[in-house]
């Protein structure tokens, strides 16, 4: 998936848990998971708005774009100088 | 959410109009054998005194109960997928595939049940005297044609709504 959701990376910041937040913008644990996972195949609006409210963040912070090509240049071993 | 008796009822019914088609179709056969094998006595039980003209009404008469026949296993076979539809709408998923096949078919069976009807009402006229009329409720109906339609309509409707479903399936 192109698509990297860093979910991880801001309820570490914010020291939340997936529970804590699933709690807060009434989604169940097992979609959020589905989200932090990388399985999700689209994310609503309403989602992403009340994951942003209560993380403080923008829908930049959460989510990444990564083309194919850059994904593979970051996997290829660097080359001894 | 408000649960609704109207599935409950609806399987409830299926699965009695199941029983009632294998009974009815148990007592067409019985007719159908009497006629072979006790013919007077079966024109007697059915108040039909002997005459020439019986004997052509015998033949038609057969011909009606063997098509009687063949309707039964059509109708189990709709009774039977319509009960699989209202079990998958019952457990919350009836945006399948196999809903839009079970429909699909269905729709068929109900086309050729209409041929047959039609097939026994031809029947039924062709042997019908003025000294022994045949009254039977069958024939052209345009409710049951009408059913046809929705039937092929409704089908391509649930295959449209099991696409819509698994685009929508992964969405948070």
């Amino acid at each position: 998936m192109a698509i990297i959701v860093k979910l991880d990376d801001l309820l570490h910041d914010r020291r939340m848990t997936l529970t804590e937040l699933a709690e807060r913008i009434d989604i169940t644990l097992a979609n959020l998971s589905i989200l932090k996972t990388g399985k999700a195949r689209a994310i609503r609006f309403s989602t992403l708005e009340a994951i942003c409210d209560v993380l403080r963040c923008q829908p930049g912070d959460l989510l990444q774009f990564q083309s194919d090509s850059s994904a593979r240049q970051a996997l290829k071993p660097m080359r001894a100088a | 959410m408000k649960r609704s008796s109207t599935l409950p009822l609806a399987q409830a019914s299926l699965r009695i109009l199941i029983i009632l088609n294998w009974l009815f179709g148990a007592g067409i056969l019985t007719l159908l054998i009497a006629t072979i094998v006790a013919e007077q006595w079966t024109f007697t039980a059915l108040g039909i005194p002997p005459s020439s003209e019986v004997r052509p009404m015998l033949m038609g008469m057969r011909a009606i109960a063997v098509l009687g026949l063949v309707a039964i296993p059509l109708n189990r076979a709709v009774l039977g997928r319509l009960l699989e539809i209202v079990e998958t709408v019952r457990s919350g998923d009836p945006f399948v595939a196999a809903n839009a096949e079970r429909l699909q078919t269905i729709a068929w069976v109900l086309l050729a049940l209409q041929l047959v009807s039609l097939v026994i009402g031809g029947i039924g006229e062709a042997n019908s005297t003025p000294a022994h009329p045949l009254h039977l409720d069958v024939g052209v109906s345009v409710s049951g044609w009408l059913a046809v339609i929705l039937t092929f309509v409704l089908a391509r409707v649930f295959a449209e709504g099991t696409l819509m479903r698994n685009d929508l399936e992964g969405t948070v």
